[in-house]
This record gives structure tokens, sequence and C-alpha cells, in this order.
């Protein structure tokens, strides 16, 4: 009974180990796939075969010298995505706490309505307003300092994120508020000194969330930025490349872009993982 | 049942109760949505009478200060020594007059109201300069940023009326508390409130006003933009307001690629993936993570890894190196079928031949990318279904399958409902995966402007990019929200009666 | 006092009389103005100063844009000019121009089947008279027409011509496909299918795929005033036989024949082995793929195919590249200035020097440079066969593409089918 048992554990064990080692070649073929040409020497844009005939770094290394100030800058561009997310993930990391905070721990007369709008507002897809954020912009002047009109873009409507971190300090016991009340603490105080402190794995999540944001997003960008090249970010930057105009002779540079915009946002990921999940998980899904 | 008993079923058989008060409370439910949303106008106006009544009771009972604060913004605050806070008010009313003089009445005559429904009067254009004699640009009117102005305008007229209200509010509450003989609080005081009492002002104040400027303006004017004639003919003339005819046409069938007939395609495409893509990488994520969790099994933060990798990736380099390695003319996947595993008599278009290959291919593909973040969010919660549960249900005789079906999928299901219907409403707007895998390679003459696999927000994002279509563009927004709105708010109530926000307050 | 009104009213008098020419009803004429700037018929920028110029030319052409444009500011020693030079991609330039004509560029480099939407959108302003006529007689009559739209019943050149031949060729490499070959799409094709090579035609992009229509003897025949397409003076059954033929021989050489960017022929002649033998290609890509073949490099006018039995020479689309101004420039005359500059006889010979660009100045194109070109001499014997890009229907293109899609993907292609097709893609060009 207890042999079979093991036996029938070892087949079942070994079973999964295949399966998933399967599924994880899968998953992770088509980054190695990446990586791999990203090194690839010879040919233009495309090859018809799997592995590369030989590999260099030339790729890398004309990524950071071809520096045509017109057309292809991506030191720049990294740069500016750098400064871009920095900024963007303060502004909305402090919005998005402020909100939650007050739908979830203060009580006041608009609260549900103001949660109400905010459902609503996140229904409508947000291509629909691109155009009319533009000609806003455009009217504000702001076009003229594309980083800073992306900054605004990526953090103004950042306090409608409050969902997950909301449910996640409604998590958090309301005895901590009402004893601190009684010590004599404002709500300002509380929010510093207790909450905050308190919120380590949610407020990772957001700084998270609200840094690669920038790195990500190739529409909004393009429609704000247009033309001014220099002030590109890498992900409009990088598929500028790939265009009819370029991806002959810019393929292998973008493969190579990619890479090193991917291995430093993978790097945070895996290192900051565990408080995601414990973010998203205490604060989107809950019984 | 009470809530005490509730909490001490197993989650199978809280699921069970659940489900049987769906099914028995559904008429009931259904009607109360209707009725919420009565309810939502009723009380919507019914505020806006009662604040009328206070507004006009207050200016009765108001002495000659309160009575003149109605003209002079602030002058009842300032009597009786609320000097600051008095000013401040004036100040606003100053402004918004040198506004509206200055600026925000011309923006509201140009709004069409003169003009037979026209935004501007003057066309731009291009010809003789009468003072120069040489030809050159001929200033005109801009529809779309008149437009822009005149809801900016309704925004702050909006607002000052909110603020002018708040003013007799003041000032009727000063002269009250002067006659009571109490102490009026000085400014300093009244600041302070703002970090206790009044503290969720000064937390949302910020962001509600940067919402208001880049989400609602925006959005005020888009839903505007659907009920004028802005489409492709109208790049660089004026506009005017045609009411609901853009609708109409979303709705007409006739022609040979009508907006009609690609809307109901697209709504029907839009649905069928919605679910496809929320099903399949919610049940195969979790098979994935039962795997990986699966006691025994060693290196279990690799195997993580290795699937949550992809996650990290951007999409737009993730997604389009995978629609090269699916390209039919020798991208990677067909190389490996056909060239070295010989699976496949030929090279297979993935993504640009048939319709439903196309399709399958994106959920296949979606599947890819959506698995991880499944993964990441239910393992956690796969580790707290109690084990015993497990344990019975194999003495029970009870497979890997059929206990999936029977214990874990129940308990995942009651615990992460807010998840799937974000999910869901995620589906339905996911861009990325159709446009950057599909974008124009499924386009057919039978659709306006989209192609086969194309869902709502990607016709919208064609419609606004490719032919410049705003009016539709912006129309099947509003419908996209509607969609969304009343699925979100069916789910919603019907799971509400669950669980209770406020249990703990 | 006397001799200011004297002035004033000779301004006014030049002003209506222009106006009257111009034929423009906007004007408003709000005189009494202080008489504005007099004219100088010596300062070709009218009192134009401290200009600041933005300019779009394609990001090949950019570095060689700026030094032009350096040279301009060099002519002009006693004006502030400033000019910036941005990449945008010619084929595109119109759509962005239209995004946004405050933003726009001041002078622009476009391609000329843009011109109608550019109008429609109000984006340009014509060529000035004081450049009207030299413009007209030293560049090609096919430049000339490219540029010229006819708006109120009148025609006008709306932009400067740039360069002549905005089309595509036959590229192949000759160690596969011998130059007879090339003459016939058949012998292409059965030269590529015997080395194990690819023949690339972007028959599902509307730029390429119109080649069936056109060679069935389909012809664009101008706009409507609502800017839909007129179609008038085709024979139907002719083009669905130049269909059918393009179809048949799609399927013929199904594992031959491929349908993608034609970024693929430079790339795939560039691997090695190379996996492309052949492909029709633009004139863009000219330059990387005859560096890449070498000796090897084949070029020639588009082939021929066979239709009902006899050999047919295929027809293409072709076009200029023009410049344009961009109407609501913040210095009008400077922009036409440097237009007018940037399309000069001087400055397309240093286009063909530097980038092979055909030139559309008659002189310029006698330069040896362009007999010496395979590339250049291709596109230039092909401009016979060729229907000029102009007057073309925004909704051209897609189901000028799909349809083409139809050729070589749908198994079933029976005349019948290809009528239906071809049905749905006129409906659809025609906007019923």
């Amino acid at each position: 009974m207890i042999k079979s048992y093991k036996v029938r554990r070892f087949v079942t064990n070994a079973f999964v180990y295949i399966l998933l080692g399967g599924l994880g070649l899968i998953w992770i073929s088509p980054l190695v796939y990446l990586v791999l040409h990203s090194f690839r020497d010879e040919g233009l844009a495309y090859v018809s075969y799997l592995i590369p005939q030989k590999l260099s770094f030339q790729n890398y290394i004309d990524l950071f010298t071809v520096t045509k100030e017109s057309s292809m800058n991506f030191p720049r561009w990294f740069m500016n995505t750098f400064i871009v997310a920095i900024f963007s993930c303060i502004i909305s990391t402090l919005a998005v706490m402020m909100v939650s905070y007050a739908f979830s721990r203060l009580r006041f007369k608009a609260r549900k309505p103001l949660i109400n709008i905010g459902m609503i507002l996140g229904m409508f897809p947000g291509f629909m307003t691109m155009i009319a954020i533009y000609y806003l912009l455009k009217a504000m002047g702001l076009l003229e300092m594309p980083l800073v009109a992306l900054i605004i873009c990526y953090s103004a409507g950042a306090g409608l994120g409050y969902q997950i971190s909301k449910g996640f300090f409604d998590t958090i016991p309301r005895a901590l508020d009402e004893a601190a009340t009684i010590d004599g603490a404002t709500r300002n105080q509380i929010f510093w000194k207790i909450i905050l402190p308190m919120s380590k794995p949610i407020l990772v999540y957001t700084v998270l969330t609200s840094f690669i944001g920038p790195w990500t997003d190739f529409i909004l960008a393009k429609i704000i930025v247009g033309k001014d090249i220099p002030n590109y970010t890498v992900a409009i930057g990088l598929q500028m490349l790939i265009d009819a105009d370029h991806v002959l002779n810019n393929f292998k540079k973008f493969l190579a872009g990619s890479v090193v915009v991917a291995v430093p946002i993978t790097t945070l990921f895996l290192i900051m993982q565990r408080y995601y999940v414990e973010g998203v998980t205490a604060g989107g899904v809950k019984g | 049942m009470k809530y005490i008993d509730y909490i001490q079923l197993n989650p199978f058989q809280k699921l069970g109760y659940n489900l049987k008060n769906f099914f028995v409370n559904l008429p009931k439910n259904a009607g109360k949505f209707f009725k919420a949303i009565g309810n939502f106008f009723k009380r919507f106006f019914v505020g806006i009478g009662k604040g009328f009544a206070g507004f006009f009771s207050r200016f009765i009972k108001g002495d000659w200060a309160t009575k003149l604060s109605y003209i002079i913004m602030g002058f009842g605050n300032i009597v009786r020594g609320q000097v600051v806070k008095g000013l401040l008010f004036l100040a606003t009313e100053v402004l918004f007059i040198l506004y509206m003089i200055g600026f925000g009445w011309d923006k509201i005559y140009n709004l069409g109201f003169f003009n037979n429904g026209t935004i501007g009067f003057n066309e731009e254009g291009y010809g003789i300069n009468p003072v120069t004699g040489r030809p050159g640009r001929i200033e005109g009117d801009d529809s779309m940023k008149l437009l822009l102005y005149g809801v900016m305008t309704l925004v702050i007229i909006a607002i000052f009326i909110v603020i002018y209200v708040a003013n007799t509010k003041s000032a009727y509450k000063a002269q009250q508390t002067k006659a009571a003989g109490e102490k009026l609080p000085g400014f300093l005081d009244e600041l302070k409130e703002f970090f206790d009492s009044k503290f969720h002002v000064t937390l949302l104040a910020f962001p509600t006003l940067t919402i208001s400027i880049f989400t609602i303006l925006p959005l005020l004017f888009m839903i505007l933009i659907a009920f004028t004639n802005y489409d492709h003919s109208h790049i660089g003339k004026l506009f005017s307001w045609v009411g609901f005819e853009t609708f109409g046409k979303v709705f007409t069938n006739t022609g040979a690629a009508s907006m009609g007939k690609t809307f109901v395609e697209l709504v029907k495409w839009t649905l069928i993936w919605a679910v496809l893509a929320t099903v399949l990488n919610y049940i195969l994520g979790m098979v994935v993570a039962l795997m990986i969790n699966k006691k025994g099994i060693k290196l279990k933060a690799l195997w993580r890894t290795l699937f949550v990798v992809t996650v990290a990736v951007p999409q737009f380099v993730s997604l389009l190196l995978m629609s090269q390695m699916l390209d039919v003319n020798g991208g990677a996947i067909n190389v490996l079928l056909h060239n070295v595993l010989h699976w496949t008599p030929g090279y297979i278009d993935f993504l640009g031949g048939d319709p439903w290959v196309a399709r399958v291919t994106v959920i296949v593909v979606n599947i890819w990318v959506g698995i991880p973040y499944t993964i990441l969010i239910t393992s956690g919660i796969l580790m707290n279904i109690p084990a015993d549960l497990y344990e019975s249900a194999t003495i029970d005789g009870a497979g890997p399958v059929k206990s999936f079906f029977k214990i874990t999928l129940p308990y995942m299901l009651f615990v992460t409902t807010p998840y799937l219907i974000t999910s869901f409403v995620g589906n339905i707007n996911n861009f990325n995966v159709i446009y950057l895998l599909t974008s124009n390679l499924q386009n057919s003459n039978d659709l306006y402007q989209a192609g086969y696999t194309d869902l709502l927000v990607t016709w919208l994002f064609k419609l606004t990019m490719n032919s410049q279509d705003y009016n539709f563009a912006a129309a099947i927004g509003i419908l996209v929200f509607i969609v969304c709105a009343t699925v979100s708010l069916i789910t919603f109530n019907l799971t509400k009666s669950a669980k209770n926000e406020e249990e703990f307050s | 006092m006397k001799k200011l009104i004297a002035l004033l009213l000779a301004v006014l008098m030049v002003a209506s009389v222009l106006a009257a020419c111009g034929g423009n009803n906007n004007a408003n004429n709000n005189s009494g103005d202080n008489g504005g700037k007099t004219t100088e018929n010596s300062d070709p920028f009218y009192g134009e100063d401290n200009i600041s110029l933005l300019v779009w030319a394609p990001d090949n052409a950019v570095s060689l844009t700026k030094q032009l444009c350096e040279d301009f500011i060099a002519k002009y020693p006693n004006k502030k000019i400033t000019i910036d030079v941005q990449a945008q991609g010619e084929a595109d330039a119109a759509a962005q121009m239209l995004n946004d004509l405050d933003k726009a560029a001041d002078v622009f480099g476009f391609v000329c089947n843009n011109i109608n939407k550019l109008q429609q959108g109000n984006a340009l302003a014509p060529v000035v008279a004081d450049y009207l006529e030299d413009v007209k007689s030293r560049n090609t009559e096919f430049a000339v027409s490219t540029g010229t739209l006819t708006v109120d019943g009148k025609e006008q050149l709306l932009a400067y011509p740039e360069t002549g031949e905005n089309g595509y060729y036959l590229v192949y490499d000759k160690q596969y496909v011998t130059d007879d070959d090339a003459k016939s799409l058949e012998g292409i094709l059965a030269a590529c299918q015997k080395a194990g090579k690819k023949c690339l035609i972007n028959i599902d992009n509307g730029f390429y795929g119109c080649m069936p229509l056109y060679t069935g003897g389909m012809v664009n025949n101008g706009l409507k005033e609502d800017g839909t397409q007129i179609f008038n003076d085709y024979d139907k059954e002719k083009v669905l036989d130049s269909l059918e033929a393009f179809a048949k021989l799609f399927h013929e050489y199904k594992d031959t024949f491929m349908s993608a960017d034609p970024a693929r022929i430079g790339s795939g002649m560039a691997e090695n082995p190379s996996t492309v033998a052949a492909g029709i290609d633009g004139s863009w890509n000219a330059a990387t793929v005859a560096k890449t073949l070498g000796d090897n490099y084949g070029a020639a006018k588009l082939p021929t195919i066979k239709i009902n039995g006899t050999d047919t020479q295929i027809i293409g689309m072709n076009g200029a590249k023009l410049i344009g101004v961009n109407s609501r420039s913040k210095f009008p005359e400077a922009a036409q200035v440097l237009a007018n500059y940037l399309t000069s006889e001087e400055v397309q010979t240093t286009r063909l020097e530097e980038l092979n660009w055909l030139p559309s100045n008659k002189n310029a194109q006698q330069n040896d440079i362009v007999k010496n070109s395979p590339a250049l001499s291709a596109l230039l014997a092909q401009s016979e066969f060729s229907i000029p890009q102009i007057n073309i229907a925004e909704t051209f293109w897609t189901p000028v593409g799909t349809l083409g899609s139809k050729l070589f993907k749908e198994d079933d292609y029976s005349r019948a089918t290809l009528e239906k097709e071809f049905d749905k893609a006129l409906a659809n060009i025609l906007d019923e």
C-alpha cells in the first residue's frame, strides 16, 4: 500500500515536472529568441532561421554610439524615460495613497458619490480621450515641453487607480485609528505615521506599476511628443526603429534596445515580486 | 441566515448558498438594479431642489450683510471679522467676472448657439492678405479649440456656482454664530481643520483637480464630439452639432462596408473574446499555479520566475516579437512546425489568413500573456484552501480533475470575483494583444475601417488615427462604456449581498 | 500725410487686384490699418525677418537637408534665419500635417498621392506667382502634373516638385534570374522556383495591389467634389482577365511567390544563403539592396504577364515627391523662398549625387548619374507604363490591398469569386 502510493506520487510528480518544463520552455522561448537575435551579427532585418550564425556585441554598440541628433539617440531616450518614470512615479504614488486612504478610512458626505464617479470614469476606454488631451496640452502650451507633458499625463489620472490600495487599506483594523485618535493624533498624523508605514506591500506595488508605465506606453507618448525625436521615450523610439522607413537597417538595434529596456524592468520586478503579489492579493481580491 | 452562521460554512457551502440566493433573488435584484438607477436620478434632482430651497431661505432669513453677500461675495464674512476668508471669496468673484468678460463669454457665444449649430464663425483659410497684398494665412476659427474652451468655460462656471453657494452658506453661518454670541473661528483655525476633521478635502483636492482637468474635461469634450459631424471630411474646417446622427450611422446597415454591420460583428467578437480570454486565462493559470505549488515539486521559485518574467517585459516588445514569430513567411514558429518538426504541410498564415485561425491565435497568445498574472494572484490564495477538504475528497475517491472542479474552482470563484470582473472589463478593452498582433492584417472589405480580430477599442483607435473619424470614435467609446458599465453594475450588484464593505466601521 | 494716403491706396489697389486673381472669397477687407510694410521687389521675403522655419524631411535625408538649409541661410547674410529640420517619412507626412497644422512643419516633403487630402484639409499654400512660371518650366511635365489640382474650377500648382519618380521597380539577383527571365513575371517566378528562392511582391498593400487593376485597364479618373473616387473608363471583363491571370500565377508558384513588406527583399537577399531572388521594391530601398548584391544587382522596369495568351506589360503606380508649404506658416514668404530653393536644379543635383533621388528638374535629369544607375533608369523606363499617383481617394488603399490579398490567399480563385471580390472592393472604394 505504502509502496504503491510512493510510486504513484513519483509518477504524478514526474508528469508535473515534464508538463512544467514544456510549458516553461514555451513561455520563455520568445524571450530567449529576443536575446539571442539581439546579438545576431549577420543579415539585415529578418532571417529565416532560428539560431543566429554569428554573435557579436555590434548591435548594442550601435545602439549606444549611433546618436544622430535627428533620428536616433537611444541613450537620451533612456534618460528621458527614466526622468519621466521617476517623477510620474512619485506623483502618482502620492495621489493613489491619498485618494485610497480618504476613501477607505475617512467618512464624509461626498465619499460614496466620489467613489461611484471614480468607477464610472474608469469604464470609458482610455483611447477615447487621447485627441482631447492632445489639444488640451496644446492649449496650455505644454507641448513645447514634451517631458513635462508626459509626466502630467501619466500622473494626472493616477488617483483613479485607487481600488486596489483602497482594498488593502480596508483590511487594516479600524481599531488602530481609533486608538490613535484617543491619543490625540490628527488624521493627518494617522495617515503619515501609522497607515503608510504599515502599507509597504501596496506602496511597493503602486511604485512599481507607475514606474513601469512610461517604459511601456507607446500610444499616448507618440501623440504628445510627435516629431520631436530627441524627446522620445524608449517605447516610441524603439517603435520608430521598426516602422517602414527604418526597419531594414534598424531591426537588430530594435532587438538590442528591447533587451536593454527589458532587463532592468524584469530585474526590478523579480526583486519586488513578493510585494506585488501581497499588494494585489490583499487589495484586489477579498472574500 | 445570520452572518455568524454564514461565515461558519465551508467555502463550498458558501458558494451554494450564494448561488441559491442569486437565482432566488434574480427578479428582485433586477428590479433593484433599475430602481437604483431611478433612485439615483431622484436623489440627484431632489438634492438640487433642496440646495436651491436652502439657497433662497438663507437669503430671506439673512440680515443685510448676508443679503449683500449674494451680490458681493465674501461680504458677510468680512463684516463679521473673517477677513481672509471673505477676501478669498471676493477674489474668486472678481477673477470669475474678469475671466467671463475677457474670455469665457466669447467661447460660449461661439459654441454654435448663434450660428445654426456650427461651432465658430469664420473658416480658416489661405488667401490674399488685404494689408500686405501678399498671399498668406487668413486666421479663422478652430471648432476643436472653441469647443474645448467652451467646455472648459462651462466647467469653470459650474465650479464658480459651487463656490458661490458655499459663500452664501458661509455668510449665513457667520451670521448665526454671531447671533448665538459664539466666537467665529479664525482663518488659521479653519485651516487646521483641513488636517483633521476635513482631512479628506486636503487629501482629495489635488487628485480631484488633476483628474478634473485631464480626465473629466477631455471626456466631456469627447462625449460632446460624438454629437457633432467632426469626421475625416471636416479636418481643418468648421464642424457642427448633429444630435444623434452619428449614433444613427453607427447602427445603420447599408452599403458594402457599413458601420452597422461592422459594429454588430465587432460586438459579437468582443464579447466572445472577453469571455474566452478571461475564463481560459483564469482556469489554465490556476492549473499551472497548482502544479507549481504541488507538494513535492522542487524549485518552485524557478518555475514561477520562468512564467512571471513575461509580465515584466514590455508588451510592445514581446507582442511584436510574437507577431514576427507567427509570420507566414518563415516566422520562427512556422519554421519550427514545418521545417524542423514536419508537423504541418506548409507555412500557416496564423494572423493574416482565415479570420477564425487568427482569432484562435490571438486567444492563444493572450493565454501566453495572461497566465502569469493569474499565477501571481492566485498562488497565495490557493495555499489557503484547507488541506482537509482535498483529503476528504481523495478518500471519497475524487481524482485531481474532479477535486479541481469540485473544490478548487468554487473556492477560488468565491474569493476572486472582484478580480474576475476587473479582468473581464480589462479584456473588453485589451488593446495591446489585438493591435500589436494583427494591426491591419485582418482588414476586410466587409467591414468599415476594421478587421475581423478587432475589438471595439481597437476599432476606436483605428477610427481616430487611420481615418480621423473623431465623432464615430467618440460614439464607439460611449457604447463601450455602456457595455462595461452594464456588465459591472449587474455583477457588482449581485455579489454585493455576500459582502459588506462597511462591516468594519 | 498725402504720401501716406497715396501709399495706402496703392497697396489697397494691388491687394484688390491680387484678391480678384486669387479668387478668394474669405478675405474680409478691413482696411484702414496703418499701411503695414511696404513691398520691395528686391526682397524675396517681403520684409519678413527674424525668420524661423521648421522643415520635415525623411530620415535618410535629414543631414543633407540640414546642410542645404545652412547654404540657404548663408545666401541671405542680412536676414536672421533659423531653420530646424526634423525627420518625417514622406508617406506619412500628410497625416501628420493634418493632425495639427499649427505644430506641423512650414516646409515639408510628401508623396503626391496625398495632395488631395492636404488640399481638402486646407493645409497647402499654393506656389506663389513669383516662382510659378519658373517652377512649371524647369520641371518635367509629369512632375508638375502631380502637384497640380483643380480647385474651385481653376488649376493650381499646390506644391514644388522635388523628385521625378517615387515608384517601384523590379529588382533581381543576377545569380539566379537572368536579364531575359526578368522580362516576364512567368520567367522570374520560374527562375526563382528553380533556384529555390522567393519572389516578393507586396500585393496585399494597395500601393502594389493596384497593379492587377491597372494592368487590366483601370485608371483613377479623378475625384468628385466630396472626395470620392471616379472610375468611368474601364472594361470590367478585361480587369477580371487581369485579376485571373495574376491569381493563377500566384497559385501556380505558391511556394515561390510571397507577399510581404518590401523591406524583406533586402533582408532576404542579405541572408546567407539568400532567400529572396527577385521582387518589386520601392526606390527608397534601392541603395541598400544595390550594396548588398554588388555586381549581381539587377534592376528593370516591371515585367510582363501573360493575359489570355498575350504578354501584357504590368502597369504600376508612380508619382513624384513634392515639397509643400504649410498654409498656416508664420513666415509664408520665407517658406516659399525656401521651398523654391530646396527644389532648384542645383539642390536636386546634390540630392541625386548624395541620395540617388531622381530629379524632377529637366536639366538635372540629364545627369550621367541617372544614366549609369540601374535603379534610376529602371524607374524612368517604368514611368511610361505607370498611372500617376494623383486623384486617388483616401478610400482606395485598403480595399485594393484586401483585393490583392484575395488573389493569392483564397484557394478559390474562380472568375465568379474574383468578380464578387472585385465588386466588393469597388463598392468600398466608391464609399457606397
